[in-house]
């Protein structure tokens, strides 16, 4: 495999990736279908921007952000199910059955962990140790504009984490179970170590003050933006779309079986941010996984990160961690 | 002396079968076997002879992680990291074997999967993680209680922007009570709602699994 020079890299020389829009499929079949798969995602998006601007204070609250996640979710395995990607990423009864543990990892267990070390806590505890009060100047902005700002400057953070995993061991180990999924379906995001997942999830927002309705607003770009990072359909997306936002066809790049693919397009919603760093390639992938697409059970999901960070540390303080010294004749 | 009987207790699934001193199969049964084990069968078609219906059935586990030893009539595998999209990668193991009946040659199955056993068992995790959520929220409920009540800010006047938009204006907060202290209490709902998912996801991958596998086995014992 030749691959195809992107910058100074040279993509798809190690698994098929393809390069470039103009390369990639468009959605077939007639021109109703054609329609739904090219202005769903814009619609949705502005749909929801539209409903927590408009809704009332009585039903702008966190519960009810929660009862939409779930049911676009479900709306979302019902797409893959009509009309999938891949045929080799179909979602089936144990793959479902295995994302839904991670899932509900996330719901549970996490989030009580996250509420005693998360960046919660963490920010709530600076604050109070240096007297620092919350930068209130925020919510005097147009609710849109806090919006965008919460949601870049979160995703921001997460480029760079994201980054970082994939460039210094002590992160990657943690990261690393998330590049063994094989397939892209909507639950699969969740598919990781926890502490990878808890390391995602820090950010900064917790320093600004935010009004509510302009979180909800924020969380509407990673419902109809950030999702479509793992899910297995195609969209006709627009072309200012995909220059914005993170697509399919990027992330599936990322989690390419190519060594070079797999460090490129980092960002969850805003891929103008990979672009602004030189990191996005814009493209796509059906062959996913490490070590030639070898799936990784949730037991070896769940130890990984110890068992490798041990071997590690093992490696580096022990004597026979290092090449013995030969003596001179 | 049948193939089954020359297998030794070691190269048989745990628990799936377990050769009689006759030699044919015979089934050590558990109480608890129904949760992760399917049976079944599949009648062979007239004529069919058992190493055409094994080597018709071949494909199914000539697939990554898969180890099979085909013995006579016997055929027994076990599977490790199967692909997601193997069509047998719910099993972890079992045994295939073929039965003369009076009605003729016979496929008889019975698959051991893990994937069942570890759904059946994660409602009661999620449950435990649900309770142990009450039991943190009992031991921090006197903190919180300790805490002195914070002043609510009034919030902060719509931006010009927004109210000519036509958003709602902020909502005024509540003297008592309300979602913000809801909120800091931990809630065991969502380990309750997953121990639900769970249980419900087993009792479709039980039946839909066991239909599905034995569906395939007698489309592969069809097709040429």
């Amino acid at each position: 495999m030749d691959g195809v020079r992107v910058g100074k890299r040279v993509i798809g020389a190690q698994a098929p990736v393809t390069v470039g829009w103009e390369n990639i499929p468009k959605v077939e079949g007639g021109p109703a279908k054609r329609l739904f798969f090219t202005w769903f995602q814009p619609v949705m998006l502005f749909a929801l921007l539209a409903f927590w601007f408009y809704a009332p204070n009585s039903i702008a609250k966190a519960s009810t952000a929660v009862a939409i996640g779930v049911g676009f979710k479900v709306l979302l395995l019902g797409l893959e199910w009509l009309a999938p990607r891949h045929d080799s990423w179909r979602l089936t009864w144990k793959e479902l059955t295995s994302d839904l543990f991670y899932v509900g990892l996330g719901y549970t267990l996490l989030r009580v962990v996250d509420s005693y070390i998360g960046d919660g806590a963490i920010i709530k505890a600076v604050q109070h140790s240096f007297d620092w009060d919350k930068l209130s100047w925020f919510t005097s902005l147009p609710l849109l504009l806090q919006a965008f700002l919460i949601s870049f400057v979160f995703d921001f953070g997460q480029y760079w984490m994201h980054r970082g995993m994939h460039n210094w061991h002590p992160l990657w180990i943690a990261h690393a179970p998330h590049h063994y999924i094989t397939q892209l379906n909507i639950n699969k995001g969740a598919v990781g170590n926890p502490v990878e997942l808890f390391l995602i999830g820090l950010g900064v927002g917790g320093f600004f003050d935010f009004v509510p309705r302009a979180v909800l607003l924020a969380g509407a770009f990673g419902l109809a933006v950030g999702t479509y990072q793992h899910i297995n359909v195609r969209f006709n997306s627009p072309r200012w779309w995909r220059f914005l936002f993170n697509t399919t066809e990027h992330h599936s790049v990322h989690h390419s079986q190519d060594f070079e693919a797999s460090r490129s397009n980092y960002t969850n919603t805003w891929v103008i941010i990979d672009r602004m760093f030189g990191t996005c390639v814009d493209g796509e992938a059906e062959l996913l996984g490490m070590e030639g697409g070898r799936p990784m059970s949730i037991g070896e999901t769940m130890s990984f990160t110890f068992v490798e960070a041990w071997k590690s540390i093992k490696a580096r303080f022990s004597p026979n961690g290092y090449p013995h010294a030969v003596p001179a004749e | 002396m049948t193939t089954a009987a020359m297998m030794t207790a070691d190269t048989l699934p745990t628990g799936a079968a377990q050769p009689d001193a006759s030699g044919a199969p015979t089934l050590r049964k558990r109480l608890t076997d129904w949760i992760w084990h399917i049976h079944g069968s599949v009648p062979l078609d007239p004529g069919q002879s058992p190493d055409e219906a094994f080597d018709r059935l071949d494909p199914l586990f000539r697939t990554t992680g898969t180890a099979r030893e085909r013995n006579g009539d016997t055929l027994t595998f076990s599977k490790r990291d199967a692909a997601a999209q193997d069509r047998m990668a719910v099993f972890s193991g079992g045994m295939l074997w073929i039965e003369a009946q009076a009605e003729g040659l016979v496929l008889r199955y019975r698959l051991l999967s893990k994937a069942l056993l570890y759904c059946f068992l994660a409602p009661l995790l999620f449950l435990a993680f649900a309770q142990a959520t009450v039991a943190l929220g009992k031991l921090e409920s006197p903190k919180i209680e300790a805490k002195k009540p914070k002043a609510k800010k009034t919030p902060a006047p719509l931006n010009p922007i927004d109210k000519a938009l036509g958003a709602p204006a902020p909502e005024q907060p509540k003297k008592k009570g309300g979602d913000d202290d809801k909120d800091k209490k931990p809630s065991p709902t969502a380990g309750y709602v997953f121990a639900g998912i769970f249980a419900t996801l087993y009792a479709i991958g039980r039946v839909f699994e066991a239909r599905r596998v034995g569906a395939l086995f007698r489309r592969s014992l069809r097709q040429g």
